[in-house]
């Protein structure tokens, strides 16, 4: 405006100043603008380094002025709870309400005190930004409504879990958590902001905020609905689940994340089983197809198979060695963390809506492969990884050093064997704290003391197991080392197992990173038990396929090579689960489906 | 044994103590042909699930066996084949392992991965030996050189052999 005065006035020639502005366009910033209070609120501002993209701003916006944005190049890993997207303000919408700093999980979004802009017609789009910590028009403006604790909508602490104490559990198998009281959910569903990230981290991308909202509206047969859209293994994933989704969560940024697995139980535990049955049918065709398929394994791939198969008109059949169904989930994990009842009520589901399971049944000795070839349009194998490593060390044939599968399976199938006094366990993962903890129990029931080692390569910055697992291990008397090696079990002129030798372990990563311990030679300890158990990985047997299929077969670094559906190399089979994806609950029940799907798409052909 | 007899062990041993550079690299790549040859007759025995591992196996010996092929025609080397070098005491590591323990008939994936992790460290410390014995030079430079690459080779069946049966499988 420097070259008009504004004090010009009354002259007859003033219309002729207008000419002045012929030929020229507005200007952004018309006026030096005034300071800002300090708390004003002015346009946004928004650290892209703590911004996750959770969109979170653009769902609490009432006047829907917030549209996430993709930005190529910024990083995207639904694992780690990060979206390639950020918001952009539609200025014609926004009310300055700050609602959405209130509540944005990771106090990225501000308002600062810049609050000037106008524009020439031709740029009305300028009022759509995408704001970046600069300001809109690259000037720096200190933030004026900023996160505060007084405003924060989000509740960063997570409603306590009751359970129960390490003296009171040791004594049995009896689950620890108590779970959530209706009123402990309602207050940790309000926790979520929706912002979908556990969604997206999920392998089998349950609808955890409509479940949360659900569970918060007081509708808990709406919870049930929304969980079975993809998982039919809710009472165990209610509890035993490894819950990226809870390491994805936004709220996790600045606090606790939202407690979506103990939720999950909330839900399913407060719904009876019938009434679980009746909404899990819903949407099952009410016609058969005529086409028959075989699962081998009555696991949470297997049974998340048939789940989706049954329900759209296929006659399914599962084949189960064991004497009930499960899989590692029944023979693997301890009663305290799952009990078998919820897992009845879980297999329950599947088997009312149809599915034929066949107990002690073993694939390869009852029944072959290729009569189930013959027999049926579809096969698929998932076995699990039921078989435990040996470590292989010196000594590690005595009959007393133990695999923990074995063991595992033992203890819940109330096998009996000579409980040890003494013992130590190798491995530093879950399965070696559940066999550790087992015995633990045990041995307080028998002998009224715990005397339980774990020994573990990976030193306690790296260690494999949940944290909760070796806290809870600790308080019921197990000692864990970390950063041991084995070396070899020492067993006296009697030929009776005296323990373990063991080295300190120097590094547990090469020089690429792979996991490769070097070992101290003359830290060597001895660590006395009267059993040594080996918990330091599984494997699947294949045996069942036969040498034929077998050579038929493609393979991949030791495991079934698959396509992403899950099809082997040969037409008939497919295979899913622990076997082809690793150890996990959730992603054999993300696989079951996938590969059922495929299975349905090449029947319907 | 008599005070002569052990003299007379004795001045044998000095007389075997000295080997000739040729010598001992015939021994290596006769090591190194072997095993591809007894890695390569077992891919057929293996399950087709672990046969991967014993292909790798023959591929990464078959690797050595042309490189010590390539190493005796060399003429740098050619120079000093019939240097004598010292030989360490323990010289024999390679023998040990050259007559091959029985893996069995269907060894699985452990087995085999300690099998060779066995002879990657016999290999391994013979060369090391070998350099330790050798004063600064061409040859001593070699042995160092080879030694460096049965460590390294090693070390990737370490990773391996940890991946495979510590964590379930890659």
């Amino acid at each position: 405006m420097s070259g008009i005065s504004y004090k010009s006035k009354g002259s007859i020639l003033n219309p002729l100043k207008n000419l002045a502005f012929l030929g020229r366009g507005s200007v952004t910033e018309p006026l030096e603008p005034r300071e800002a209070s300090a708390n004003y609120r002015g346009f946004h501002v928004n650290d892209w380094e703590l911004c996750i993209g959770c969109s979170t701003c653009q769902k609490v916006c009432d006047n829907a002025a917030i549209t996430m944005v993709k930005i190529p190049g910024l990083p995207e890993d639904p694992v780690k709870g990060v979206r390639n997207e950020r918001p952009a303000i539609d200025y014609g919408r926004c009310c300055w309400c700050g609602l959405c700093v209130d509540i944005c999980p990771t106090g990225s979004l501000a308002l600062s005190r810049e609050y000037v802009h106008t524009c020439r017609e031709d740029e009305l789009d300028s009022y759509f930004v995408l704001p970046d910590p600069n300001g809109i028009h690259g000037h720096y403006f200190p933030k004026g409504w900023d996160k505060s604790v007084d405003a924060d909508l989000v509740d960063l602490e997570r409603q306590p879990m009751t359970e129960m104490e390490s003296g009171e559990r040791i004594g049995s198998f009896a689950e620890i958590v108590a779970g959530y009281s209706d009123q402990q959910a309602i207050i940790e569903a309000s926790r979520c902001v929706q912002c979908g990230m556990c969604h997206d981290s999920c392998p089998t991308h349950m609808h955890a905020p409509e479940y949360i909202r659900a569970i918060w509206e007081g509708n808990l047969d709406e919870a049930v609905r929304q969980i079975y859209r993809t998982n039919p293994f809710s009472h165990i994933c209610g509890r035993v689940c490894t819950r990226r989704c809870e390491t994805a969560c936004s709220i996790g940024r600045r606090g606790d994340p939202v407690a979506i697995r103990w939720l999950k139980r909330y839900a399913m535990d407060s719904v009876s089983d019938e009434r679980v049955r009746e909404i899990a049918a819903e949407g099952k065709v009410d016609y058969l197809t005529g086409r028959k398929v075989a699962v081998i394994g009555a696991g949470p791939a297997g049974l998340t198979a048939a789940f989706d198969l049954v329900k759209k008109g296929h006659e399914v059949t599962v084949y189960e060695a064991l004497e009930k169904a499960g899989g590692m989930t029944r023979y693997g994990i301890p009663e305290y963390r799952l009990p078998y009842d919820r897992l009845d009520a879980d297999v329950a589901v599947i088997t009312s809506l149809g599915v034929g399971i066949r107990y002690n049944t073993r694939v390869g000795r009852d029944v072959t492969m290729q009569q189930l070839q013959q027999e049926y349009d579809a096969v698929l194998i998932a076995l699990g990884l039921q078989m435990g490593r040996s470590t292989r060390i010196p000594g590690s044939d005595h009959e007393n050093v133990r695999r923990s599968v074995e063991l595992l399976r033992m203890i819940t199938e109330g096998e009996k064997f000579d409980i040890p006094d003494s013992a130590v366990v190798i491995g530093g993962g879950n399965v070696a704290m559940d066999i550790a903890r087992s015995l633990a129990r045990l041995q307080r029931q028998a002998y009224g003391e715990v005397r339980v080692t774990v020994v573990a390569l990976e030193d306690f910055d790296h260690f494999l197991a949940d944290p909760e697992e070796v806290k809870e291990a600790r308080e019921e008397g197990v000692e864990i080392l970390d950063s041991r090696g084995p070396k070899g079990c020492v067993i006296d002129g009697q030929g009776e197992l005296q323990g373990l030798k063991t080295l300190g372990v120097l590094s547990i990563f090469d020089e690429k990173g792979r996991f490769a311990p070097s070992y101290d030679e003359s830290d060597e300890q001895f660590h006395p038990g009267h059993m040594v158990i080996e918990a330091i990985g599984q494997m699947t047997d294949t045996a069942l396929l036969g040498d034929k299929l077998t050579e038929q077969l493609e393979w991949n670094r030791g495991r079934l090579r698959v396509d992403e559906e899950g099809h082997t190399s040969v037409s008939w089979l497919w295979a899913a689960g622990d076997m082809v994806t690793g150890p996990d609950v959730v992603h054999a029940v993300a696989d079951g489906h996938r590969v059922a799907a495929s299975i349905d798409s090449t029947l319907a052909d | 044994m008599s005070e002569h007899g052990e003299g007379h062990s004795e001045s044998y041993q000095r007389i075997r103590s000295k080997k000739r550079l040729a010598e001992i690299l015939e021994v290596a790549t006769s090591f190194e042909q072997k095993a591809y040859e007894f890695y390569t007759s077992l891919i057929p025995k293996v399950s087709k699930r672990i046969r991967y591992l014993v292909e790798e196996l023959a591929e990464e010996e078959k690797g050595h066996y042309e490189m010590f092929s390539g190493l005796a025609s060399n003429p740098d080397i050619v120079a000093l084949l019939r240097d004598e070098i010292e030989t360490p005491v323990e010289d024999h590591k390679f023998s040990d392992h050259i007559h091959l323990p029985d893996l069995g008939e269907n060894p699985d994936d452990q087995a085999i991965l300690q099998y060779a992790l066995s002879r990657e460290d016999a290999a391994m410390k013979q060369y090391r030996d070998l350099a330790d014995h050798t004063g600064p030079g061409a040859i001593h430079d070699l042995f160092e050189y080879l030694a460096n690459e049965e460590t390294k080779h090693k070390r990737e069946l370490e990773a391996m052999y940890y991946e495979i049966v510590h964590s379930g499988g890659p």
